[in-house]
């Protein structure tokens, strides 16, 4: 029966050849738009790190003083620097890293190479196993070296090309920030996008800016001889600029602070911990708030923190909007065509085809008109990708259609013309059979 | 009169399709409702990166230049200066930022207690001659003058130092509203100022607000510190500009080799990035407007054909009892203005609500009535132009039709 109708639907839009290409078209446009942007607001909301999400999550603490003027219920993002420290040798997460970045001024350890500066990530030891970091070359420091504040560096794939053209740089040393530092490490590719771990990254870009080009055991970096700045540091109190380039000055808040929990019960024993260790400092006087404590997971983390940016939601809003537009165009066109048939009906219905029959026919046609339409749209979502990738913001480049997006693509497009063809349909299956077989 | 008779039957035609005339009207007021808000805001981008910060931006340029202790070094922030301002082709020089480039933002009060700010402002900081490398124009009151400058070597915190200081027009208009603002006094969270000059102009950032413009300027005399950060050169001639900062990039190496350079860019540059994501939004905004109206015109020519199509043979009996051709081809750009007009009443009604909507959820701007005005004269000559294909072929049916069944 399919079939048959298939072949009708075939024989009706051919018999109409501009009307027909003129809805697909129309609802090519729709889906080429809609798909375009729908694709961009995936790859942004999309999982960084889809292999390690589950088990990532982000502690927060509130230290901030009772009472506060404007002040938001939610504690600060970052921690102060003793509050890091205190979490960091809290131990009870089998895995944590404390983190920041800034830019430092770098050379090669040899008398005339000319200094740069270069992105780097403070951290300690668990980040490259927490975060599934690959290495080419060496290894992670240790859990030792954060201790005895060692001068070792991990260094990007793209840096380590820079210095030593991507040979094994392992125990070569370079100048960072005036002090020596031995290289322990060369990484592979490895930048998730969004940036979760620091999605107020001080460099361009912000929550989609790039991987830093080298890493640095955290404490070591703390102790350099000169304040090339601490991260986005947040401070509070009256003078706005009180403490704020002393990072262990106790209003300012800006390290980063994760931990890995592997089951649901070290998730709960956790969260009790951060609220007891809230409690004890209460009871020290250094925290003037009840226990007000956050422990997100990596994907609530990015969905707090709104790392979609505004005018790509407001874009795939308006994208459907152009959808929605294009249905009802569809939906007229498909009313006109159905009425203009309503004498074929009549007499297909007076032959005995039933009105489901007849319902049937119609939309299986504006099926076909979907399918058609949605295939058109494909390449038009692939021009519209395109050209989103030549747009000079930081996430354009991530803007590809993937194998999701296209089944998606053409299963809106066919729910699309069926949600369209539903009510021409229903009104070609009520033609009173009589009045127009009268009529011809 | 002839055209205004034929509204009549128009009217009665179109009460007989009234489905596919209500759906086409719902296109038309949504397409009026989309188009007019997207092009309210690329229309607002585009203004907004046309807007200047006050400065003479395409004579300027930005050496980041950073310090780093522990290096060997003999050069001083004065000689900096020195070596930057003996480049051929600088006017001036200065320590200190550039509008649009990190400004620092803090709240302004007029009681020394610092109880209750009046607004956020900018503070641009610098080095002597900073004024005049950002080229400023003084309105009112005088530009700093050297001797009244403090010192930072001998820079005294103390409780009753005011620093004297250029403020914007706008920012004088909020802290003093009819007032005048010369010699007045007024406090950021460190220090005590003294209006010394009113600017025209000098906005920290543009985002379209009015509180960009809400800037205050002051200056410092270095000497023999050797201070890292933004050096800022004026260039004579803007078209000059990239080179000249590349070669005062080279001289002030030269006079510093410890320092590290890092950021070196001129102002058109930083303007261009500034604004590079919201004018990407802007273009990708613009081609969501065309294929709106591409979609917008395929419906009305195709709704049109198909009733050409469809009255062929009434057609064809209007010409064999007179009508002339220019009557048919009327009948059709009349229905058509008509169904548009119902169209864009509609629209006017949807572009207020989905502008509230965006209101409250994208912080868009109020959108002006002309804005609707505009819309309903671009949606009535598209359904014109989309129309006026399938009214030539009516117009061009023979009256011979009417004598042909179907």
């Amino acid at each position: 029966m399919f079939g048959y109708y298939l072949d009708l639907a075939l024989r009706s839009l051919r018999r109409n050849k501009v009307l027909s290409a003129l809805m697909m078209l129309a609802i090519a446009l729709g889906i080429g738009a809609s798909i375009t942007m729908l694709t961009v607001l995936h790859n942004l909301s999309g999982n960084p790190l889809p292999q390690r999400s589950g088990v990532l999550f982000h502690p927060q603490v509130d230290p901030r003083p009772a009472n506060l003027p404007g002040a938001s219920k939610e504690p600060p993002d970052g921690l102060t620097y003793l509050d890091a420290v205190n979490l960091y040798q809290l131990g009870i997460a089998p895995r944590r890293a404390v983190m920041s970045a800034n830019w430092l001024p770098t050379r090669l350890d040899a008398p005339d190479s000319p200094l740069a500066m270069r992105t780097d990530r403070a951290t300690t030891a668990d980040f490259f196993a927490m975060f599934d970091v690959p290495f080419v070359y060496g290894s992670a420091w240790s859990a030792q070296d954060d201790a005895n504040h060692a001068q070792v560096v991990v260094l990007s794939k793209a840096l380590n090309q820079k210095l030593f053209g991507g040979a094994d740089s392992v125990g070569k040393t370079l100048v960072i920030a005036t002090k020596t530092f031995r290289v322990v490490g060369v990484i592979g590719d490895w930048n998730p996008q969004p940036h979760f771990y620091d999605v107020d990254d001080v460099n361009d870009g912000g929550a989609f800016a790039d991987a830093e080009q080298m890493y640095l055991p955290f404490f070591t970096w703390l102790n350099l001889p000169q304040d090339y700045g601490y991260g986005p540091m947040r401070c509070w109190g009256n003078d706005p600029n009180a403490g704020g380039h002393d990072p262990k000055a106790k209003q300012c808040t800006w390290a980063q602070f994760w931990v890995e929990l592997d089951t649901a019960a070290q998730v709960d024993s956790y969260r009790s911990a951060l609220k007891q260790y809230s409690e004890q400092q209460h009871q020290l006087g250094r925290f003037q708030r009840a226990p007000n404590v956050r422990l997100r997971g990596l994907l609530d983390w990015l969905d707090y923190k709104h790392v979609v940016p505004v005018t790509v939601r407001m874009q795939t809003w308006i994208a459907f909007g152009v959808l929605l537009i294009c249905m009802i165009n569809t939906v007229g066109l498909m009313v006109a065509k159905f009425l203009r048939k309503s004498g074929e009906i009549g007499v297909r219905r007076a032959l005995g085809a039933s009105g489901r029959a007849v319902f049937l026919q119609c939309l299986v046609e504006a099926g076909v008109v979907g399918v058609a339409g949605g295939l058109l749209g494909l390449p038009l979502a692939w021009i519209g990708l395109w050209m989103v990738r030549q747009q000079p913001v930081s996430f354009a480049a991530s803007a590809h259609l993937d194998l999701s997006m296209l089944g998606a693509a053409l299963l809106l497009a066919l729910l699309a013309t069926l949600g369209a063809g539903v009510w021409p349909a229903w009104r070609a299956s009520r033609v009173a059979p009589a009045l127009q077989v009268k009529s011809l | 009169m002839r055209t205004f008779r034929q509204i009549q039957p128009i009217l009665a035609a179109l009460r007989s399709h009234k489905t596919a005339v209500i759906l086409l009207v719902l296109e038309i007021a949504l397409t009026m409702a989309v188009l007019g808000n997207l092009v309210f805001i690329v229309y607002g981008t585009i203004q907004r990166s046309h807007v200047s910060t006050g400065v003479a931006e395409s004579q300027i340029g930005l050496i980041q230049s950073i310090t780093v202790i522990g290096e060997q070094s003999q050069g001083t922030t004065a000689g900096d200066l020195a070596a930057l301002r003996n480049v051929p082709g600088v006017t001036h020089a200065a320590y200190g930022g550039p509008p649009l480039w990190y400004v620092e933002r803090d709240p302004v009060f007029l009681d020394p207690s610092r109880q209750h700010p009046v607004a956020q402002m900018y503070e641009f900081q610098g080095s002597q001659d900073l004024s005049r490398t950002l080229g400023l124009h003084i309105v009112e009151g005088h530009d700093f003058s050297d001797d009244e400058l403090p010192v930072l070597a001998k820079m005294s915190m103390s409780k009753d130092f005011q620093f004297p200081v250029l403020i914007t027009r706008a920012l004088a208009d909020r802290l003093y509203p009819g007032g005048n603002a010369l010699g007045r006094v007024l406090y950021d969270g460190n220090a005590a100022s003294r209006v010394v000059g009113i600017v025209d102009h000098l906005r920290g950032e543009i985002t379209g607000r009015p509180d960009d413009d809400y800037s205050m300027v002051y200056e410092y005399v270095v000497g023999a510190q050797n201070m890292g950060g933004g050096f800022m050169i004026r260039a004579s001639d803007p078209a000059r500009l990239p080179q000249v900062l590349h070669a005062a990039a080279a001289a002030l190496q030269k006079a510093d080799p410890a320092h590290v350079q890092n950021k070196l860019f001129t102002m058109p540059e930083l303007r261009a990035k500034y604004f590079r994501s919201d004018l990407a939004t802007g273009r990708m905004l613009l081609a969501i407007i065309l294929i709106l109206l591409v979609v917008t015109a395929l419906g009305v020519s195709g709704l049109a054909s198909f009733w050409v199509q469809q009255r062929r043979r009434q057609i064809g009996m209007r010409r064999a009892l007179g009508a002339t051709r220019g009557d048919i081809l009327r009948y059709f750009q009349i229905e058509n203005f008509l169904i548009v007009t119902g169209g864009v009443l509609l629209g006017a009604l949807f572009a207020y609500a989905l502008n509230l909507f965006l209101m409250h959820r994208f912080e868009l701007a109020h959108l002006p009535a002309n804005y609707l005005l505009a819309g309903a004269v671009a949606l009535w000559l598209l359904g014109q132009l989309a129309v006026l294909g399938p009214a030539l072929r009516a117009a061009a049916v023979p009256p011979v039709v009417a004598t042909r069944s179907v």
